[in-house]
C-alpha cells in the first residue's frame, strides 16, 4: 500500500498519453484481462465517452496487440476524437468555461477543424486576458480565408490593448469586411484611432456660467453674476507598453471668463503611474503635480497620490475602489487657511447591462485636512452614473454626485458650523463628426445647500465645445 | 484522500492492483483512464470500485451515471465513507436531485476533514436558499416526468431517484401534488416492472 501511495504521489504531475498516439505494451501482457477492457472501453463508447473509451481499448491492445476488436474500437473512437474535442470546447465556451474550452480546442486542432479550434481557442485566450498565448493562434485562423475576418478582428483588439493603434486600425478595417463584424469593427477602428502609444487631445469649449461668484440664492447684498466663458484643454498622454505599464501624462487648461476676470484660470498638470492589468480587471497607482493660476496670478498647487483597483465579478460586472491624496497649497494669503491635506476614497459597482450602455454606482467619503478647522471638514455620499449610445456615434451620459458635508468646528465670522448638501449633476452629449473629431454638449448643475444661508447656492452652466483625438504609433 | 481512502478500503481481491490503479489516476487528474480502471476492478469482482466509479463519474461530469453508480447493486452503502457520500451528494447536486444531494451531506458533516465538511456546509446552505420557497408545480412535474423517461430507457435506479425527489418536493406543497404519482411509481419501480 505504502509502495502505491508513493507511486501516486511521485507521478501526480504526469501528463496524460496522448488517447491515440503509439500503444506500448504492457509489462505482462494478459490476454484475459486485455478482454475486460475491451468491454469496458465497448460500454463507454456506447456511452459516448469517447476518451474512456480510447483509454480503455489502448489498456487492452497494451495487454493483447492482436485484440483486433480493441484495435478496430479504437480506430473509430480516434477518428471521431477531434470532432469530439471541438463540440466539448464549444460547449465549455457556452457554459462560460474558458478555461475548460481552451484545453479541448487545444485537443480538437490536430483534426480537420484545426483553424476554427485555433480560432476559437485564441478567442478564449483573448478572453482570459494571454494574449501572448492567444495571438499565435488568431494568426494561424487567418491564414483560414473562413476565418480571416474573425481573426483579424481579434488581433485587432490585442492590438489596440497593446497600444499599437496603426496595427488595430489595419485589422479592423480588414475585419470589418464581414458584415456581421462590420459594425463593430468600424466603431473600433474609430477608437483605435483615438488611442496608441501616444495620444494627443484637445478641446475647445464655449459656454455660460449663471453664477460665476457663487452668489446665495437667497436676495442679499451679493448680486448675482452670469457670464460667459471659453476654455481650452489639451492632453497628451503616453503609453509606451500599451494599456498595462508605465504612463506619462499631461494635462494644461485655459479658461477665459468674458467679464469675470478674477476666475480667469490657466491651471497645468502632470502625472506618472503604473497600471498593471486591463479593462475591467486591474490596478493602478499614480504620483501628480497639479498648479493653477487666477486671474494671471498664482493661486493653488498641489502634489497627489492616486491609487485605484478593480476586479471583474462577472461577464458584465466589475467593482472598484480608489483612494486620491492632495497635499495643496493655495497661494494667495487670504486663502491660505484652505492649504492642507485632502482624501477622498470610493468604491464602485460598474455594470454594463448590454453593449455600449455602462451603470456605475458607488459611495465616496473624503476629508480635508484644511490649516483652519474651521475650513475642514468630512463628506460622504453616494454617486451615480449612466453611459449609453442614443445613436450610431452618437452618446449620452449623466453623471450625479451627493456629498454630505460637515465642517470641524463653527465658523466664528458667520457664527454657526457649518453642514452642506452638495449635488452635482452633469450631462453631458458627444457625436463624433469625423474619425477623430467630436462635438459635445453638457450642461452642468450645482445646487449646495447649507446650515449657512449664504452659502446655498444655484449654478447652471451649459457648454458646447469640439474635440480632436489622435492615437500615434 | 481519494487514494487514502482505497487503500483502506482494499480486500485482497485480483482486482485490487486496478482500484489502485484507478486512485492513482483518478489523484492526478486523468479521469476517463481511472473510469476504466474502476470499471474494470468491478468486472474483476471489487466490491469497492463501484463508489469509486461514481466520484470518478462526476468529475466527468456525467452525474446521472454517477447517481446510478452510486445508488445501483454494489454501490457503498451511505453513511460508510464520508468521502464517498460527499461525491454521492455532488452527483445528486449535478442531476437537480437537491434533496438527495442534501440527505447525504447532513451526514457528511465532522466525518469528513475540515475542507469537505465547510464544501458541506456551504452545499447545504445554497440547497437550504433553493427550497426555502414551496416548489413549483412545474417543479415537480419535471421530476415526474424525468422518473417516467429514465424508467422507459430502463434505467431503473435513476427513475427511482428521481420520483423520490418528486415525492419529497411534492411533499413541500401544501396541495402535495405529485405524491400520490411520485408514490405509484416508486411501487410499480420497486415491483420490477421497467414500463410506469
Amino acid at each position: 500500500m505504502m509502495v502505491s501511495l508513493s507511486l501516486a504521489a511521485a507521478l501526480a504531475l504526469a501528463a496524460a498519453p496522448d488517447p491515440c498516439g503509439p500503444v506500448e505494451p504492457a509489462a505482462r501482457p494478459d490476454p484475459g484481462i486485455a478482454a475486460v477492457y475491451r468491454v469496458v472501453g465497448d460500454s463507454e463508447r456506447a456511452a459516448g465517452s469517447m476518451e474512456a473509451a480510447a483509454a480503455a481499448y489502448r489498456a487492452a491492445l497494451s495487454h493483447d496487440p492482436r485484440d483486433a476488436d480493441a484495435r478496430a474500437g479504437l480506430e473509430a473512437v480516434c477518428a471521431r476524437r477531434h470532432e469530439l474535442a471541438f463540440a466539448e470546447g464549444l460547449r465549455l465556451m457556452h457554459e462560460g468555461d474558458r478555461r475548460g474550452a481552451i484545453a479541448a480546442f487545444e485537443r480538437a486542432r490536430g483534426g480537420p477543424d484545426a483553424t476554427s479550434a485555433a480560432l476559437l481557442e485564441g478567442i478564449c485566450l483573448y478572453e482570459l486576458g494571454d494574449d501572448a498565448r492567444a495571438a499565435p493562434l488568431l494568426r494561424a485562423a487567418e491564414a483560414d480565408a473562413a476565418h480571416r475576418e474573425n481573426a483579424g478582428f481579434f488581433l485587432g483588439l490585442i492590438a489596440l490593448r497593446a497600444g499599437r493603434s496603426a496595427d488595430a486600425q489595419d485589422l479592423l478595417a480588414m475585419s470589418a469586411a464581414d458584415p456581421a463584424l462590420a459594425p463593430f469593427a468600424r466603431d473600433l477602428a474609430r477608437s483605435a484611432r483615438r488611442s496608441g502609444r501616444l495620444v494627443l487631445s484637445f478641446v475647445a469649449e464655449s459656454g455660460w456660467d449663471s453664477n460665476v461668484d457663487l452668489a446665495p440664492d437667497i436676495p442679499g447684498p451679493t448680486s448675482r453674476i452670469s457670464d460667459m466663458l471659453g476654455a481650452m484643454t489639451g492632453v497628451v498622454d503616453v503609453r509606451p507598453l500599451g494599456e498595462s505599464g508605465p504612463y506619462l501624462r499631461g494635462i494644461g487648461n485655459w479658461r477665459e471668463q468674458r467679464t469675470y476676470d478674477a476666475l480667469d484660470m490657466r491651471s497645468v498638470g502632470a502625472a506618472a503611474g503604473w497600471q498593471g492589468g486591463r479593462s475591467g480587471h486591474f490596478w493602478l497607482a499614480e504620483y501628480g503635480y497639479d498648479r493653477r493660476d487666477l486671474a494671471r496670478a498664482p493661486y493653488m498647487s498641489a502634489h497627489r497620490l492616486f491609487g485605484t483597483a478593480r476586479v471583474q465579478l462577472g461577464p458584465t460586472t466589475s467593482a472598484g475602489v480608489s483612494w486620491l491624496t492632495r497635499f495643496e497649497t493655495f497661494e494667495p494669503d487670504v486663502d491660505a487657511d484652505y492649504s492642507g491635506t485632502r482624501h477622498v476614497a470610493e468604491a464602485d459597482v460598474v455594470w454594463s447591462p448590454w453593449l455600449r450602455t455602462v451603470v456605475a454606482a458607488g459611495w465616496h467619503g473624503g476629508r480635508d485636512l484644511a490649516r483652519a478647522a474651521t475650513l475642514s471638514w468630512w463628506e460622504q455620499g453616494p454617486r451615480l452614473s449612466f453611459r449609453f449610445e442614443a445613436a450610431p456615434r452618437t452618446r449620452v451620459g449623466v453623471d450625479s454626485v451627493l456629498a454630505w458635508r460637515r465642517y470641524d468646528e463653527v465658523d466664528p465670522s458667520i457664527g454657526t458650523r457649518r453642514s452642506d448638501a452638495v449635488f452635482d449633476v452633469a450631462a453631458l452629449v458627444e457625436v463624433d463628426l469625423a474619425d477623430r473629431w467630436t462635438l459635445r454638449g453638457s450642461l452642468a448643475l450645482r445646487r449646495e445647500t447649507s446650515t449657512s444661508p449664504e452659502f446655498t447656492f444655484t449654478k447652471v452652466v451649459p457648454m458646447v465645445g469640439i474635440g480632436y483625438t489622435v492615437g500615434l504609433f | 484522500m481519494l487514494i487514502i481512502s482505497v487503500a483502506l478500503g482494499l480486500a485482497s481481491t485480483g482486482a485490487d492492483e486496478h482500484v489502485l490503479a484507478g486512485a492513482r489516476l483518478f489523484r492526478e487528474g486523468r479521469w476517463a483512464e481511472a473510469l476504466v480502471e474502476f470499471r474494470v476492478a468491478e468486472r474483476l469482482g471489487s466490491t469497492a470500485a463501484r463508489g469509486y466509479a461514481g466520484a470518478t463519474l462526476v468529475k466527468l461530469g456525467r452525474p446521472e451515471e454517477a447517481v446510478e453508480a452510486f445508488e445501483g447493486p454494489g454501490g457503498p452503502p451511505a453513511g460508510r465513507d464520508a468521502l464517498l457520500d460527499y461525491h454521492h451528494a455532488q452527483a445528486c447536486w449535478n442531476a437537480r436531485l437537491y434533496t438527495c444531494a442534501d440527505r447525504l451531506l447532513a451526514g457528511v458533516g465532522e466525518r469528513s476533514g475540515p475542507r469537505v465538511a465547510g464544501e458541506a456546509a456551504r452545499a447545504r446552505a445554497a440547497i437550504a436558499k433553493l427550497l426555502s420557497t414551496e416548489p413549483k408545480p412545474d417543479s415537480v412535474d419535471w421530476y415526474l416526468a424525468r422518473c417516467e423517461e429514465t424508467a422507459r430507457a430502463g434505467r431503473q435506479v435513476l427513475a427511482r431517484a428521481y420520483c423520490s425527489e418528486a415525492k419529497a418536493l411534492g411533499g413541500r406543497r401544501q396541495d402535495r401534488r405529485g405524491v400520490a404519482e411520485a408514490e405509484a411509481k416508486l411501487s410499480r419501480l420497486a415491483a420490477g416492472r421497467e414500463g410506469l
